[in-house]
């Protein structure tokens, strides 16, 4: 630091005093506003935030208790698993025009598939997330207009529910009904959907045994996945 | 503390990963309860600001790169801000402290070129030392006890405007030990 000289002292202490939390709530605004702009200014703050918390060197860490892990992951990832479906209706507004398109080409596909020798495209599905081991395999099948569910991890939780939604972009999620215990299963695609399912993400929420007593998911997202083309 | 490996953790917070998260806080949790622990001398209260302070990193971890701090320093300051929150938050008309980061900031120093080296941080005890009087004193006390200058003041029996220029001058001080 050379600058030490030609630093204009009122800078300083203003950058000090904020660090320490002695400066008052003006010239706290003030400050923060400067550093939004000014290099040399926040470069002072960062100059004491680095000396200040040598202040703590000697202070001994301390093994918290195991509880408040688990009060902090609750919480952070409680607020995050509504976060993932607010996300994806983001993510679909935002690709609406490519789904479009999509939709579009799956209408193309649609014509094509009257041809018999083309298959029709495969759409599948994994649904899970950070927050909870269920991992569920869909498959679509356009014949029977059916899902396919294989559960390949998690297991069923005792006195809760499994419940499975469709979410087409900028709607709300609409419930295909509650999944058994069984590792396979199928659900009917309901018959104004079929013509959008290249647009579906399907999800999976906690509920109270028989599903969601308001027809909106009320539990935790436990597993989610978009459609996607095979 | 491995400086690199915290900072990988924290960018990787930032991606909201989930398990870096997980290893972030076994990692730095007893440092930071520590000294949540010494600015509240409660464990209690200590627990709650522990756990405000990790979802303030969760929260703001993708903003860290920004605010030119090394990480420890940015997990211990939103760590000791919290906590003196919590004790100020008691008295009235308590406004709160900013954490650094949460916000952006112009591009100053990068983390590499703020960094303080050990040799440097030690600086600072020496250098409280040397300063006139309680000085050393009463910036111990408003970093670690929150103290404002009216506490200051009670506390060592000075007008509130004496006890102003008295730190202020104990800071000018400071700064050209620590800058020596």
């Amino acid at each position: 630091m050379s600058d030490v000289n030609d630093t204009a002292p009122d800078d300083e202490m203003l950058a000090a005093e904020m660090v320490l939390g002695l400066a008052s709530e003006q010239d706290t605004a003030a400050a923060r506003q400067r550093m939004a702009s000014d290099a040399a200014f926040s470069t002072k703050v960062v100059f004491w935030y680095e000396r200040m918390t040598a202040l703590t060197d000697d202070i001994d860490p301390v093994k918290p208790p195991a509880r408040v892990k688990k009060k902090l992951f609750a919480q952070v990832f409680a607020r995050q698993k509504v976060s993932i479906l607010q996300r994806v209706w983001l993510w679909q507004g935002v690709a609406m025009a490519s789904l479009l398109f999509a939709g579009y080409l799956g209408v193309q596909l649609l014509k094509v598939t009257t041809h018999p020798d083309i298959p029709p495209p495969v759409l599948a599905a994994q649904l899970d997330s950070d927050s909870s081991p269920l991992r569920v395999l869909a498959v679509l099948e356009p014949v029977k207009n059916e899902i396919a569910l294989r559960r390949v991890a998690g297991e069923p939780v005792p006195n809760r529910s499994f419940e499975l939604w469709a979410i087409l972009p900028d709607q709300a999620p609409v419930s295909l009904g509650v999944l058994p215990d069984s590792e396979t299963t199928r659900v009917a695609i309901p018959p104004s959907w079929r013509d959008q399912t290249a647009q579906m993400t399907l999800a999976i929420s906690d509920e109270p045994i028989g599903g969601s007593p308001t027809g909106a998911p009320t539990g935790d997202v436990l597993a989610i996945g978009a459609m996607t083309n095979l | 503390m491995d400086r690199q490996e915290i900072e990988d953790l924290i960018a990787r917070v930032a991606l909201q990963d989930r398990a870096a998260f997980e290893q972030l806080y076994d990692r730095v949790s007893a440092k930071l309860f520590g000294v949540c622990l010494r600015v509240l001398n409660s464990r209690a209260a200590a627990e709650d600001a522990m756990q405000d302070t990790f979802v303030k990193i969760w929260n703001n971890a993708d903003r860290y790169n920004s605010n030119g701090l090394s990480p420890m320093t940015w997990l211990i300051t939103i760590a000791r801000n919290t906590a003196i929150d919590r004790l100020r938050a008691r008295k009235k008309g308590h406004q709160n402290l900013d954490s650094p980061g949460f916000e952006l900031v112009a591009p100053g120093p990068t983390p590499e070129q703020s960094a303080v080296n050990a040799s440097e941080a030690a600086k600072l005890a020496g250098c409280l030392e040397t300063l006139e009087g309680d000085r050393g004193q009463a910036i111990r006390g408003a970093y670690l006890d929150g103290e404002t200058y009216a506490d200051l003041a009670v506390r060592f029996n000075v007008p509130l405007n004496t006890m102003r220029t008295w730190l202020r001058r104990g800071l000018i001080a400071l700064r050209e030990c620590m800058s020596l």
